[in-house]
């Protein structure tokens, strides 16, 4: 426990300590904010649109239902900060494995009172919490849309779980990647490709030739539309299991990673 | 020049090292091939060899980084395989200079060190204050290990591999990348732990190996072409011979 302890502050520290993470912080922040005043300025001008074009404009009831904060700013937000985090995490998690290899750091760790499993377990648990800190932080802007749009707290509780979860998904895949090699960047590409592949499977299901059961197996490991349930408000218990099995999955594979490097070399 | 903190005379002690059929392959390539070798309690021994050799893979073998393809390497008896923890707590080692979390302080790295290696409070603190002391760290603890000299990374790295007084001390080429002054601030601290434990030192400069090691192997290709007390190893004309696997062949 004391040498668990101690792997996880530092990797607090080196997380912490390097300009990265902080440079991960503010992008997500920053293209968080782009994404939701994009929305607000299009559906501000949509408002705009139907109070000049008709007359009396908001008083007249002119404006159709779903010109609305939930559907116009909100659900598009949600779904473009899906699509985004798949390319920010890998950013975060591209390091956490492959530069402990570059640097050969790795040798050092196993001469320690440390298991493999202890290694896996600390630095899944600080990208995890460095994640959560990032969704926090990014979360200002989809919560003024909650609140403004009068959707109601459980919603936005269940809106901030979905999108914690989905990032916590992507940076166990992230991870998972990063395990492999001793190249950040091939780690970051493992991580996006694998991202965008698992993010939504619907253009490969729309081929005829592809069968019942492959659809059905694809939308089952398929992270847009677990994700999008929790946008809807939906807190699904089978949703939950898939997310905390991916995240077993991926921290299964990483161990293994150190398993297959004893043995391939 | 580093002193010794505690320069008193040890008893001999540390750990018995022992390599029986050990082979290592990577895909085709032959890293070890069937390496007999028994490094003896206390035994300051050196692993000769030019690059490529097999003495990397040797230390990495020991230290359960690597899986043997056949044969076996037990510390003390017992194999990295069967008991990962009781070798690595039998282990000091010290990789090259750059192995270091470079934005981590001095201090900090070495309570990590420490920490996961399981020790913690006042024992820690005792521990890491004995390494600052003998390896001459005090003016560097605030320090990023980034912003240090090479030699002072080494002596943090050395210091590292202290904090738990493992019995067994696996150097692998120590002063690669030192300048003169800082390979014999190196080379004093490895000086003094001869006969205090067991001492595995890799490295492919015969100076070195004349200087601190009783006993010496070298390697080619994976194969073990001499092995003898060193100065009857390193002696004749051209000891080079040896690392291009055409010399005469010690007992």
């Amino acid at each position: 426990m004391t040498a668990l302890r101690a792997l996880i502050r530092k990797e607090l520290l080196v997380l912490f300590g390097a300009p990265m993470a902080y440079v991960a912080l503010t992008l997500v922040v920053l293209v968080t904010a782009l994404i939701f005043f994009d929305h607000l300025r299009i559906y501000n001008q949509t408002l705009f649109l139907f109070a000049s074009s008709n007359m009396g404009g908001f008083e007249s009831d002119t404006v159709p239902d779903y010109i609305n904060l939930r559907d116009t700013v909100f659900f598009p937000v949600m779904e473009t900060m899906g699509i985004t985090l798949i390319g920010l995490i890998p950013l975060v998690t591209m390091r956490v494995f492959a530069e402990e290899r570059a640097r050969g750091t790795d040798e050092l760790l196993m001469t320690t009172a440390l298991t493999p499993g202890q290694i896996v377990f600390a630095k899944f648990a600080v990208t995890y919490l460095f994640v959560t800190i990032m969704m926090v932080a990014s979360f200002v802007y989809p919560a003024m849309a909650i609140i403004e749009g009068g959707i109601g707290a459980q919603h936005l509780a269940s809106v901030f779980v979905g999108l914690t979860l989905h990032s916590i998904a992507l940076a166990s895949i992230g991870l998972a990647c990063s395990a492999y090699t001793s190249n950040q960047l091939v780690a970051a590409v493992a991580g996006w490709a694998v991202g965008f592949v698992l993010w939504d499977f619907s253009w490969i299901t729309s081929f005829s030739f592809v069968g019942e059961r492959t659809i059905g197996f694809l939308d089952a490991i398929s992270l847009h539309l677990r994700y999008g349930s929790f946008a809807e408000g939906i807190v699904n218990l089978a949703h939950l299991v898939y997310f905390i099995a991916l995240a077993a999955l991926a921290a299964a594979i990483a161990r293994f990673s150190f398993d297959w490097r004893r043995v391939a070399g | 020049m580093m002193e010794p903190a505690d320069a008193a005379p040890r008893a001999r002690s540390g750990v018995v090292v022992e390599a029986k059929g050990l082979t290592r392959r990577f895909g085709p390539h032959l890293a070890l091939d069937g390496l007999d070798l028994r490094i003896e309690r206390g035994e300051a021994f050196g692993l000769l060899g030019a690059n490529g050799a097999g003495k990397t893979t040797f230390i990495r073998l020991v230290t359960g980084f690597l899986l043997p393809s056949a044969g076996s390497v037990t510390v003390d008896g017992i194999t990295a395989v069967a008991d990962p923890s009781g070798v690595s707590a039998r282990i000091g080692f010290v990789a090259e200079t750059t192995r270091l979390y470079p934005e981590l302080r001095v201090g900090t790295f070495l309570r990590f060190a420490g920490g996961a290696r399981g020790l913690s409070g006042p024992e820690l603190n005792a521990r890491i204050d004995a390494g600052v002391a003998r390896f001459h760290l005090e003016s560097s603890l605030a320090r990023p290990l980034g912003h240090l000299s090479k030699g002072f990374q080494q002596r943090v790295n050395l210091a590292q591999a202290f904090l738990h007084d493992p019995p067994l001390m696996i150097v692998d080429e120590p002063t690669g990348g030192l300048d003169p002054l800082q390979q014999e601030e190196v080379r004093a601290v490895l000086r003094e732990l001869r006969g205090e434990r067991t001492l595995i030192l890799c490295t492919h400069d015969l100076g070195e190996a004349r200087e601190l090691t009783e006993r010496v192997a070298v390697l080619f290709r994976g194969r073990r072409v001499a092995i003898g007390p060193t100065e009857e190893v390193l002696s004749g004309d051209d000891p080079l011979e040896l690392f291009r696997g055409t010399g005469r062949s010690a007992a």
